[in-house]
């Protein structure tokens, strides 16, 4: 099998990425490994998809479905159960080599190959819990989709280690569905997710959210059975007589998203260390020519609209890339003072380009600067930055021949 | 003996314990009293040692410390097994038991193995690093240099048998001090002694050739190319399914909670299932032997558990070493093989294992300290590792004696018993060569009983299920094609498919659980631990033993995944 571009994954980024890219006149293969297209917005049933890109509030399937219209309109071959078992580059062209139940072991070459594979939870190992190994732990995702996939309640009385968007989203499912959520543990001092999933999953729930404090052991020999928690200091460390037992059946953990990538790690591209996810310029090609990544497996996006944004943008570039119309960003994109990181990394001059970026702790009256050399580019001002909200900046084209531009906040001058 | 107690009595005095009593048993010492605290329990116990004595029974009570620990014991009870008759019931089904009940079913006998836990392997011999050793680190003359060196003679012989992968990577003793390199000809001898071949010492320079990213204070290294690598619990299904295809029984969830004795014989077998007699019984309980000896009025030694922390790295990590890496143990008093950085079969690296002293049988925690342990004594081995690599860790205890060695002989007292008890580490490498010499011991005592023949059926290959990842590609191919639930991969990490978790559900020795379908298939085992596939295998398993999805289990019952359906318990109350 050939194609002109290769799409791996079928969540939103994936299906607006195939969608741009056919619409951009490639021919496009989009290869999915679950069985029904739309990624992580399957088990996504609560409402505040689309905004931006529908003009009103979807729940995650319904999202999913109107992008699924939009490539099914367009006769786009969506392969599912689809598996990459190999992935290599000869003579500039990508080798697959792709596993499903229907067609066996098959080889597909590419010219462009869009990664749009999501991203994975951390899991209670990453975030060393300790004590007792029984069933009743669960990653929030697992547990959602326990739920909403398939109607199975995971327990009874929760605790929810970690206030990621997914967590207090899944502290109020449970709760919807007649479990009992005891409290929200966060050990950093302000919630991970969303303000607005604050508001509307836990404080709208009276679920008691407890900031400063971590889950420090888990008891039970077959089920969970209890959880120690405890206070933590200013280095996260337990502080000494703070501990409590809190008994349950279950402990949810959201402690935070890994976009995944192992699949292009062989092909030896280069990833930026704070976003997880490879270095890319505002085409959404990454370091290796005709290699896009978009969507969580870039970074990981607070709204989905904006990860199909990412997704058409990689698709036309691959479009035109294999019309031999793409040329890659040369230009260094700097997460400077303030910032936790920024994407694209890369911008290529004479374009327009979207930049991502996040704020590395909560900031009010700040004043956002892209600067290239002693001039600079930019100034927008920001009321209240924090980390979980990610902003949106459109810059002008760049002119050619800069090297670096540099992004940072800065506190502005409080008018007293 | 007198004068051999004298001693003993002396040695602990001198080192604090004049209250400990001191008898003789059956030629085993034995101590009673009080001490204050585990350490001192294990010093009293290690004093005893070396006095002529067949073993040390150490029966000192330690103030403050609860007697019972955890313990999983099987919930079920009834007489299913009762007055059944079996020629030889084996005690345990880790490596060594299940070794040897597919050694004995060469034998032409009716074999029972018992097993406490509701699947095999889920102690020992899941908790260790998957190595066989090359026979240098133990002592020349021990029954553990003995089982170790034959163990690992055998090894290709079995994996070809059994159908198990097993590599010999060979290994690197690091050195830390560059005089270290001078005691090359002496540990070359002790090697060449000790029966190991094509021993070397190798210079800075050419450990680095062999490990670029070898850590920055290695000085030179003693390389034992002898040094194999295998999955243990895949070892341990494997020779348990080959028994079981030559006729033996595994009785799972049954365990043993004492004998009826007729005299010097053991009668019968008092399980939670009823009373099974038996022609002969073979205590393989691990860390729990010295107490199935109890049982039978023969115990002459002690199980001390001595913990060992493991981490598991992700696979990307492989790539970035070749060889087994340890600093060399140039003391020789540790008890332990020093730990270090083990390529695994199935492509991660392992980190450890720690040696610590517990009074804890099962207790299988594991803390922050121990993790950091093996952050900084272990992965600066290799300079490519971080602790972000690490993607689960777990422990597992060692059945220590007092003696430090193997135990592998008929009982003394009890006319049809044989013990393969203290089985420590190497344990694993040696099982093959233990199930040997604990076969010629029982048939040789069965057969002053009765005629023996051997198994006209034996077949030492063992039937297994395809594995379409190990497959080329055409047969592959025609295997998704015959079967395309070979072609769905349900585990996005290891790449399982649902082929595979089937072919688990119902093989010889059927996995019903996520955890024994984890040892098996390697669903979950990946760097996400069963985010992903863990709605498929409980949909799976639920559909292939037609039970209710709240009915499966992680592991034994009592650990059910899922509680209820969504809202049923508001439905119910409306429905009222
Ligand atoms: C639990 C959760 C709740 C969220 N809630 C909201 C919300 O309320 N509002 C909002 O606006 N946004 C929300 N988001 C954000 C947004 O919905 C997601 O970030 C978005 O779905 C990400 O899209 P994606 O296409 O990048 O990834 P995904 O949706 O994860 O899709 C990736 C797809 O690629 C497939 N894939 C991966 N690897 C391979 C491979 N090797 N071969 C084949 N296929 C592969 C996967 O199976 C998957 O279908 C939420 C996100 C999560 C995780
Ligand atoms: C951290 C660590 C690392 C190690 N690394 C290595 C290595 O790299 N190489 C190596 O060669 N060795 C190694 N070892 C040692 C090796 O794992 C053991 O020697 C071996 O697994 C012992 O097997 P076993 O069958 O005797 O014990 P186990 O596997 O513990 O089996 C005993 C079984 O008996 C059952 N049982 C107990 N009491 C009863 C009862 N009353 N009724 C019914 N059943 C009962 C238990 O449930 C258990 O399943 C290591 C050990 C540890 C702890």
């Amino acid at each position: 099998m050939k194609t002109d571009v290769m799409v791996i994954g079928a969540g939103p980024a994936g299906l607006s990425a195939a969608l741009a890219a056919n619409q951009g006149g490639a021919g496009v293969l989009l290869i999915e490994r679950e069985s029904r297209p739309g990624g992580i917005l399957k088990q996504c049933i609560h409402d505040g998809f689309g905004i931006v890109r529908y003009n009103e509030k979807l729940s995650g399937p319904e999202y999913a479905f109107c992008d699924l219209e939009a490539v099914k309109s367009r006769n786009i071959e969506i392969l599912k159960n689809t598996f990459v078992l190999d992935l290599k580059m000869k003579d500039s062209k990508f080798k697959l080599l792709l596993q499903n139940p229907d067609k066996g072991v098959f080889p597909v070459t590419a010219t462009s190959l869009v990664a749009a594979t999501g991203c994975r939870e951390r899991t209670s190992r990453q975030v060393f819990i300790h004590g007792d190994r029984p069933a009743g732990i669960y990653s929030a995702g697992t547990a959602q989709n326990l739920i909403n996939i398939h109607g199975y309640l995971p327990g009874r009385k929760c605790v929810v280690l970690g206030s990621g968007d997914i967590g207090m989203i899944m502290a109020r499912r449970l709760t919807l569905e007649g479990a009992e959520v005891l409290g929200v543990y966060e050990i950093k001092s302000e919630v991970s997710g969303l303000t607005r999933n604050l508001v509307q999953c836990l404080e709208d729930f009276d679920i008691p959210l407890y900031l400063n404090s971590t889950v420090t052991k888990v008891h039970g020999a077959r089920r969970v059975e209890g959880v120690t928690v405890a206070a933590v200091g200013p280095d996260y460390s337990p502080l000494f007589g703070t501990e409590s037992y809190i008994p349950c059946d279950t402990l949810l953990l959201s402690v935070g998203l890994i976009p995944e990538n192992d699949i292009l790690e062989p092909l030896g591209l280069a990833m930026d260390t704070s976003t997880g996810g490879p270095i890319v310029d505002q085409q959404m090609m990454t370091t290796i020519p005709g290699l896009f990544s978009c969507g969580n497996a870039t970074h990981v996006y607070d709204l989905v609209d904006h990860v199909s944004e990412s997704g058409a943008t990689a698709g036309s570039a691959a479009a035109g890339y294999c019309k031999k119309d793409c040329v890659q960003g040369e230009i260094e994109v700097k997460a400077g003072d303030n910032l936790l990181y920024a994407v694209p990394q890369r911008l290529v001059p004479g374009k327009d380009s979207v930049v991502y970026f996040r704020s590395a702790r909560t900031m009010d009256n700040v004043l956002l600067q892209v600067e290239a050399g002693e001039k600079v580019l930019t100034n927008k001002k920001y009321i209240r930055l924090r980390p979980p909200e990610m902003e949106r900046l459109v810059l002008e084209p760049l002119p050619a021949g800069l090297e670096k531009v540099v992004l940072s906040l800065k506190e502005a001058e409080t008018d007293a | 003996m007198e004068g051999g107690l004298q001693l003993v009595k002396k040695t602990l005095q001198s080192k604090g314990f004049p209250q400990v009593e001191l008898s003789e048993r059956r030629g085993a010492v034995v101590l009673e009293g009080e001490v204050q605290n585990w350490d001192d329990y294990l010093a009293a116990g290690y004093g005893a040692v070396g006095y002529g004595f067949r073993g040390v029974v150490n029966n000192i009570t330690v103030s403050g410390l609860k007697n019972c620990f955890t313990e999983s014991r099987p919930a079920v009870k009834d007489l299913s097994l009762d007055s059944s008759e079996f020629d030889v019931v084996i005690v345990g089904g880790g490596i060594i038991g299940c070794a040897i009940a597919r050694e004995l079913s060469r034998w032409d006998l009716k074999i029972a193995l018992l097993e406490k836990e509701d699947d095999i392997a889920k102690h020992t011999s899941s908790r260790n690093n998957g190595m066989i050793h090359p026979a240098m680190a133990v002592k020349l003359g021990s029954k553990k240099h003995h089982y170790n060196l034959r163990g690992n003679r055998m090894y290709d012989q079995v994996a070809g048998e059994l159908g198990f992968e097993l590599e010999w990577p060979g290994s690197l003793a690091l050195l830390t001090k560059s005089w270290q390199i001078l005691l090359g000809p002496l540990a070359k001898r002790s090697a060449r002694k000790k029966g190991l071949h094509g021993v070397k010492v190798f210079s800075r320079r050419k450990v680095k050739d062999l490990e670029p990213n070898i850590g920055d204070e290695q000085r030179g290294a003693f390389y034992m190319p002898e040094s194999g690598i295998v999955a243990p619990y895949k070892v341990t299904v494997a020779y348990a399914e080959n028994a079981i295809q030559n006729g033996a029984r595994l009785f799972m969830n049954t365990m043993v909670q004492g004998f009826v004795m007729e005299g010097s014989r053991i009668a019968g077998v008092r399980t939670n299932r009823g009373i099974i007699q038996a022609g002969l019984v073979v205590n393989a309980a691990g860390i729990w032997s010295d107490r199935i000896a109890e049982m039978a009025g023969d115990r002459f030694f002690t199980i001390h558990p001595r913990k060992g922390v493991i981490a598991i790295l992700d696979k990307k990590t492989r790539n970035s070493q070749k060889l087994i890496l340890g600093r060399a143990q140039l003391n020789g008093r540790s008890h332990t093989k020093g730990g270090g950085l083990t390529p695994l079969i199935d492509g991660n690296i392992l980190v450890g294992p720690t040696a610590t002293e517990t009074p804890d049988r099962e207790d299988y925690s594991t803390s922050a300290k121990e993790l950091q342990f093996l952050e900084e004594n272990h992965l600066p081995l290799n300079k490519a590792l971080k602790k972000d690599d690490f993607i689960t860790y777990f422990a597992g205890t060692r059945a220590c004696t007092f003696e430090e060695d193997f135990i592998v002989e008929a009982s003394k007292y009890v006319e049809n018993l044989v013990h393969a008890a203290g089985i420590q580490s190497p344990g694993l490498a040696s099982a093959p060569a233990i199930a040997v010499d604990v076969t010629d011991i029982a048939v040789s005592i069965l057969k002053k009983k009765a005629d023996i023949k051997a198994n006209p059926n034996f077949n030492p290959r063992r039937l297994e299920a395809p594995n379409p990842g190990k497959l080329g590609l055409e047969d592959r191919n025609r295997l998704i094609a015959a079967n395309p639930s070979y072609g769905r991969i349900i585990c996005r990490c290891e790449m399982v498919s649902e082929g595979e978790v089937v072919d688990a559900i119902h093989a010889t020795l059927p996995a019903h659980s996520i955890d024994a379908i984890k040892r098996r298939a390697r669903a979950g085992m990946g760097r996400c631990q069963g985010g992903f596939c863990t709605p498929a295998v409980l949909n799976i398993i639920s559909r292939e033993i037609n039970s209710d999805i709240t009915e499966v289990c992680k592991r034994e019952p009592g650990s059910e995944m899922i509680v209820g359906r969504t809202k049923d318990k508001a439905r119910a109350g409306y429905e009222n």
